[in-house]
C-alpha cells in the first residue's frame, strides 16, 4: 500500500484557491500510484481563522465544492482537514476521510487547545470520541493535531482495533537547540514512535508548512511502522509530497511479536476511569 | 541559548520569502546603518530575495561616521544588493532650527522617525516591503524609538537576541569589522546601547532567556547566581516598555471593536 503525505501550505481563508490545490496535489499522487494521500489539518482552510471561522465553514454533505474531493476518492482515498458546519451555527475543526466517492468517517477535534499562542476554543466547538472505522486497508482512526498528544486518545483508537492511526496537524514549530529542527518535532515524533510501537499500528502524521503572522508551521510529516520504526520523513519546513510503501502484512508480523494487542483489557481501564469520573472532584 | 544558525537561516529566509510574497511585494527595503543587525538583516535578504529584489537605504545625520557609511557600502557591494544614500541632515535640522533643544533623546528620536519617513515613502515608491532589524533584546528592553526604528512590515530578526544575532552574523559570513562593531542606537555619537544600560549584552541576554523564555521568577533567577541589580534593572525595563510591543488601547464602546473582538489574522486570505 502507498501512502502520500501532503505536506502543504494552505492559503488562510481562500478555500476555493486551497481546493484547486487540493485538487492539483491529488492527481500528483494518483500519477505516483499512492491508494491514500492525507492532508494536514484545516487543509481547505488555514489555520489562523479566528472570525473566519463561520465565513468558511460548511456543511460537507451539502458542500458542492467539497463534493468535488469525494468524487475524487473513488481514485484514491483522502483524509482531508476543513471547518465543518453542525446545526446552525456549531463549529468544529474536522478531519474526514473519503473513499469510493462518499465520506467514509469525519472526526471531530476534541482537544482544542487553548492557551499560550492558541486559542482554539474562542473558536470551535470540541469534538466527542475517537472511533475506529473500516477501510478497504484495513481499520483506520484519526485525530487532528493536538488529539495526538493527550495518549488516552490513542489508547482509543488502539482499544478500538486501529491499524492505522491517522492524525492530520497544523503545528507551529518551537523552541531551538543545536539540531536542524525545532523542538516541539521531536515531541510529535516521541509520540508517533511511541503509540505505533504500543498500538502495533501504522502512525500516519501529516503537518502543514508555511507562515501565518509570523508562525512557522514545522512540516516534518512522518510515518511509523507497527514496529515503532521510522518509515517517511518529510523535512522541516519546506513543501514536500512524500510518498511511502507500506506493508500491510506488518501489522500482522508486529503483533506475532509483541501481544500488546491480544492482552488488551479495555474494561479494567474503563473500570478505572468510571470510577475517576464518577468522583467528579476538582 | 544554543541554536543551529543553517536551520535559523532556514526558516528566516522561508518566512521573508513567503510573507513578500503573499502581500504581492517581490522586493525587500532594509535600512542600513553599518551596525550588526541590518547587516544580519540586509544578508538574510538578499540570500532570501535574491541580492537585485533587496534596496539597502544608507541614511546618515551629519555626525555619522564615514567608516559606518563605508562598512554598509561595502556590505552592500559583497551581498550584491542596491544601494541608496539620502543625507537626513536637512530634514532633521529645519525643525530643530524653529524649535531648538539640546536634549539628546528627542533629537536622536527624531533622527530616527526621520528615517522611518523615508523607508516608508521608498516601500511606496519602489512596491517593496520595509524588513525590520529590531532584535529580540531591543523589543524586550524597549530599547528603541516607538514609530522610528522599531517601525517595520515584517521582522525577521524580533524572536533572535542580540548575541545570537551577532552568531548568525558569523554563520552568514559577513565581514569580521560588522561583526565586532560596538552595539549603539545611534541616537548620538559615541552613544554605546552596553554603556547606556550599564550591562553587557551576554549578560542581558543570559537574564532576559531565564526570565522570558524560562518564565523563572526574578527571585530565582537572582538565586540562581545573576546579579540582583542587573535582574531588577531588567525587569523594570521589561515592564515599562510594554507599551512600544502593542497596538494603541482603544476605548470599547460598541459591541464589535477593533483591537478588542474584530479578530483577524494579519495574513487573512494571503
Amino acid at each position: 500500500m502507498k501512502i502520500a503525505l501532503a505536506q502543504i501550505s494552505p492559503q488562510l481563508g481562500n478555500t476555493a484557491k486551497n481546493l484547486d490545490l487540493h485538487l492539483r496535489t491529488i492527481e500528483k499522487a494518483r500519477r505516483r500510484k499512492a491508494d491514500l494521500i492525507v492532508f494536514p489539518e484545516l487543509s481547505l482552510t488555514g489555520y489562523t481563522l479566528m472570525d473566519l471561522v463561520p465565513d468558511v465553514a460548511f456543511d460537507p454533505a451539502r458542500h458542492p465544492p467539497f463534493q468535488k474531493l469525494v468524487a475524487r476518492s473513488r481514485t484514491l482515498d483522502i483524509v482531508v482537514g476543513f471547518v465543518e458546519e453542525r446545526g446552525r451555527g456549531l463549529f468544529t475543526n474536522s478531519a474526514a476521510y473519503l473513499s469510493g466517492g462518499r465520506i467514509v468517517h469525519i472526526h471531530r477535534k476534541a482537544f482544542l487547545p487553548t492557551g499560550g499562542m492558541f486559542e482554539e476554543a474562542k473558536f470551535f466547538a470540541p469534538g466527542k470520541s475517537f472511533r475506529a472505522f473500516d477501510t478497504s486497508f484495513g481499520k483506520a482512526g484519526l485525530m487532528v493535531c493536538r488529539d495526538f498528544l493527550s495518549y488516552g486518545a490513542g489508547y482509543a483508537l488502539f482499544a478500538g482495533g486501529a491499524d492505522f492511526i491517522i492524525i492530520i496537524s497544523a503545528a507551529p514549530g518551537r523552541g531551538m537547540t543545536a539540531g536542524k529542527a525545532f523542538v516541539t518535532s521531536r515531541m510529535w515524533e516521541l509520540m508517533g514512535e511511541a503509540i505505533s510501537y504500543f498500538s502495533t499500528a501504522f502512525v500516519v502524521y501529516c503537518n502543514r508548512v508555511g507562515f501565518e503572522d509570523g508562525k512557522a508551521f514545522a512540516g516534518g510529516s512522518f510515518i511509523f511502522g507497527p514496529h515503532g520504526r521510522l518509515l517517511a520523513k518529510a523535512p522541516e519546513v519546506e513543501e514536500d509530497l512524500v510518498v511511502a510503501d507500506l506493508r500491510l502484512e506488518d501489522i500482522r508480523a508486529a503483533r506475532k511479536k509483541w501481544t500488546f494487542r491480544r492482552d488488551d483489557r479495555p474494561e479494567v481501564i474503563l473500570h478505572s476511569l468510571q470510577r475517576i469520573v464518577g468522583d467528579n472532584e476538582d | 541559548m544554543k541554536i543551529n544558525y543553517a536551520f535559523v537561516e532556514k526558516v528566516l529566509c522561508a518566512f521573508i520569502r513567503e510573507e513578500l510574497h503573499k502581500f504581492g511585494f517581490g522586493s525587500g527595503i532594509v535600512g542600513l546603518s553599518g551596525g550588526l543587525d541590518s547587516s544580519v538583516c540586509a544578508a538574510l535578504a538578499a540570500r532570501a530575495l535574491g541580492g537585485k529584489n533587496v534596496l539597502g537605504m544608507i541614511l546618515p545625520y551629519k555626525d555619522t561616521l564615514d567608516k559606518d557609511i563605508e562598512d554598509a557600502r561595502d556590505l552592500a557591494r559583497k551581498l550584491g544588493i542596491r544601494t541608496r544614500l539620502i543625507d537626513i541632515a536637512p530634514m532633521v535640522d529645519a525643525y530643530f532650527s524653529r524649535h531648538a533643544t539640546d536634549n539628546r533623546v528627542r533629537i536622536g528620536n527624531k533622527m530616527a522617525r526621520e528615517r522611518m519617513s523615508i523607508l516608508y515613502d521608498h516601500s511606496a515608491l519602489e512596491k517593496a516591503l520595509i524588513l525590520g532589524t529590531s532584535n529580540k533584546t531591543e523589543l524586550l528592553l524597549g530599547y528603541g524609538t516607538i514609530h522610528g526604528d522599531m517601525a517595520c512590515a515584517i521582522n525577521p530578526l524580533g524572536d533572535l537576541y542580540k548575541t545570537q544575532v551577532r552568531a548568525l552574523g558569523g554563520h552568514l559570513r559577513l565581514p569580521t569589522r560588522i561583526l565586532k562593531k560596538t552595539p549603539t542606537a545611534g541616537l548620538w555619537p559615541g552613544q554605546t546601547d552596553e554603556g547606556e544600560i550599564g550591562l553587557s549584552y551576554p549578560e542581558i541576554d543570559a537574564i532576559l532567556y531565564e526570565l522570558v523564555d524560562e518564565r523563572r521568577p526574578a527571585k530565582e533567577v537572582i538565586a540562581s547566581g545573576f546579579k540582583k541589580e542587573a535582574v531588577k534593572k531588567i525587569e523594570r525595563m521589561i515592564i515599562r516598555s510594554e507599551f512600544k510591543r502593542k497596538m494603541p488601547p482603544i476605548a470599547k464602546i460598541s459591541s464589535r471593536t477593533v483591537g478588542h473582538d474584530f479578530l483577524y489574522s494579519y495574513d487573512r486570505n494571503r
